[in-house]
């Protein structure tokens, strides 16, 4: 007979809302992606890792794009570099006729080694160094000024050149669903941006063909991009009136919300998150809506990042310990109907027993360490990504602080994620993770690991190798004086006197 | 009224690992493995037998089964059922 799978003996306090075995809902698990199984990705290239599916990426820009030209003519979308800039995941998105949207001139760098022409590069970003924007007019990249200083850059540019520049002009809206983004671009509410579309106009060789807003990240409202597509539409027809048209494009930026879970966000993502249908018809139903009728419709130019890459990534980790975490609530309480004092048994020393102990010692919670820390999962300051067993457990769940592997208090990545008892050497998956954790995640600690990506054919591809000690220490220059060090094994032992 | 019995006798334990202290009127969840040794301790085992029983049954090394059950115990403790 084989022995029964061992879980440690362990005893937990039932609370008023943990007595329903229900609460915490099924344990999902996750032993495959993409048809490979798990074990078999770990094997290969270790722990942790992160893992893109190429089908699902691909899958999502063809339904955004789906959605889109089902009901507007002149739409493209462009890829948000600044999202996730692995080169595989852009030529994925670049394939499927995705321009690049670049922030900066080393994403711009990247976009023209990723193949893709300076014409279909949208450079966006409140600092555009002199070098990168000398080359972003040369190659014909849409370029969306974001501020005075750089329209007097672009304008002596002109000047130089003795010839236009063709620009966009970045606005921000409230759209009274979020914090407005006014960091960015012109105000587009109080004159601010019509004024200075005239002023360039009147005083510039700069030609201004479109208007760009990015309304917000995560946003889980299509109506906000309603309020914005409207006072874009609005702001084209003031400023030709103004004789500072025409407006040919409109770039409704990104923010679309993905299936990953805010903090504290009460609904599940599968309700909570709009569709591409639903951003789609608030912004080319409201610019429908509002062009003047009979006029061609400006071309729709959407950089969404996060809709289209979250899903996709997957990061896989091992539990390293297992721990009992203290809690200090309701423990002496009676927490039911939130009425408090001691609880009725107690009190009245049921049974006869004079005093009882106060169960501090059973108040705990089951925690896990992870090989994987916050250092590369950077959303998780926001967003609770799901954490799946990756293997079948028959033991119940129940809540469990997933903690990283940094030394470091704050590195929590899940502080009650619901998940059956694990052990050392038993692997998770956490889901989604694939926008921005790559491009935001540090060097620290740890080394940052391999990431691979799973063809539509199910092969496995590296598409960054785990990082080695040559990688990091390979910018640093110790000087001189500093070259030798004073800590050579000694040769009369550890301690000397 | 005197009676004979103990905190550790006195809890009431179903086969699913539901645990509740008359003495106080709170519940617990045990693990399986808890279950077993609770119940081994209500029957008198000592802590070596329920480490022996923790290796015969699930393939556990003695000192990993030796490390938990001593927390478990002292988790008992705390409670003041030991």
């Amino acid at each position: 007979m084989n022995p029964q799978p061992y879980v440690a003996p362990t005893i937990r306090r039932v609370s008023q809302a943990s007595a329903n075995p229900q609460r915490l809902g099924r344990a999902p698990v996750m032993e495959a992606i993409d048809g490979v199984a798990v074990t078999r990705l770990l094997e290969t290239h270790g722990s942790p890792l992160f893992v893109f599916s190429e089908s699902q990426l691909r899958e999502k820009i063809r339904a955004a794009r789906a959605a889109f030209e089902s009901v507007y003519p002149h739409v493209t979308f462009a890829w948000s570099y600044k999202t996730n800039y692995l080169n595989a995941i852009c030529r994925v998105f670049h394939q499927e006729g995705s321009m690049a949207e670049v922030v900066s001139g080393f994403e711009y760098e990247k976009a023209r080694i990723n193949g893709v022409a300076g014409s279909r590069i949208i450079f966006n970003g409140p600092w555009k160094t002199p070098g990168a924007l000398r080359r972003a007019v040369a190659e014909g990249a849409l370029i969306q000024v974001d501020n005075r200083d750089e329209i007097l850059a672009l304008a002596r540019l002109a000047e130089e050149r003795n010839g236009p520049i063709e620009v966009g002009i970045r606005v921000h809206v409230d759209t009274g669903t979020h914090a407005v983004w006014s960091k960015f671009g012109f105000n587009a509410d109080d004159g601010e941006a019509l004024r200075m579309m005239a002023w360039v106009k009147a005083h510039t060789r700069l030609i201004i063909r479109g208007i760009h807003c990015h309304v917000g990240t995560f946003m889980l409202d299509a109506g906000a991009y309603a309020i914005a597509a409207k006072a874009l539409v609005e702001l084209a027809m003031a400023a030709e009136a103004a004789g500072a048209g025409p407006v040919e494009y409109l770039d409704l930026g990104g923010g679309f919300a993905s299936h990953a879970r805010l903090h504290g966000q009460y609904l599940p993502p599968e309700q909570a998150t709009p569709g591409f249908k639903d951003y789609a018809q608030a912004i080319c139903g409201t610019i429908k809506q509002h062009w003047p009728a009979g006029r061609k419709l400006p071309h729709l130019y959407l950089e969404t990042g996060r809709a289209l890459v979250d899903e996709a990534g997957y990061l896989v980790s091992s539990v390293v310990a297992v721990k009992q975490r203290r809690m200090h609530d309701a423990k002496a309480v009676f927490a039911a109907y939130g009425k408090g004092g001691t609880t009725p048994a107690a009190a009245l020393g049921a049974y006869g027993k004079g005093d009882v102990a106060n169960g501090q010692g059973v108040n705990r919670r089951n925690a896990v360490v992870l090989d994987a820390g916050i250092h590369i999962l950077y959303t998780t300051a926001w967003y609770q990504p799901s954490i799946y067993p990756a293997a079948m457990t028959t033991a119940g769940v129940q809540p469990t602080t997933v903690y990283g592997c940094l030394c470091m208090n704050i590195d929590v990545i899940r502080e009650e994620a619901p998940l059956p008892d694990l052990k050392a050497g038993d692997a998770v998956v956490m889901h989604p993770v694939g926008a921005y954790n790559i491009t935001q995640s540090m060097q620290f600690i740890a080394y940052r690991p391999a990431v691979v990506m799973i063809d539509p054919e199910r092969r496995v591809h590296l598409i960054r190798r785990r990082e080695t000690l040559e990688d990091v220490q390979g910018p640093e220059v110790v000087p001189e004086h500093l070259a030798h060090s004073n800590n050579a094994p000694a040769a009369s032992g550890r301690h000397e006197s | 009224m005197e009676t004979d019995s103990t905190r550790l006798a006195d809890l009431m334990l179903n086969d699913r690992g539901f645990v509740f202290d008359p003495n106080t009127g709170e519940s617990y969840q045990v693990s399986a493995t808890g279950l077993t040794c609770l119940r081994g301790l209500q029957r008198g085992a000592t802590v070596n037998e329920l480490v022996a029983e923790l290796v015969a049954t699930c393939g556990v090394e003695p000192i990993t089964a030796r490390c938990d059950t001593d927390a478990f115990v002292w988790e008992l403790n705390q409670l003041g059922w030991l």
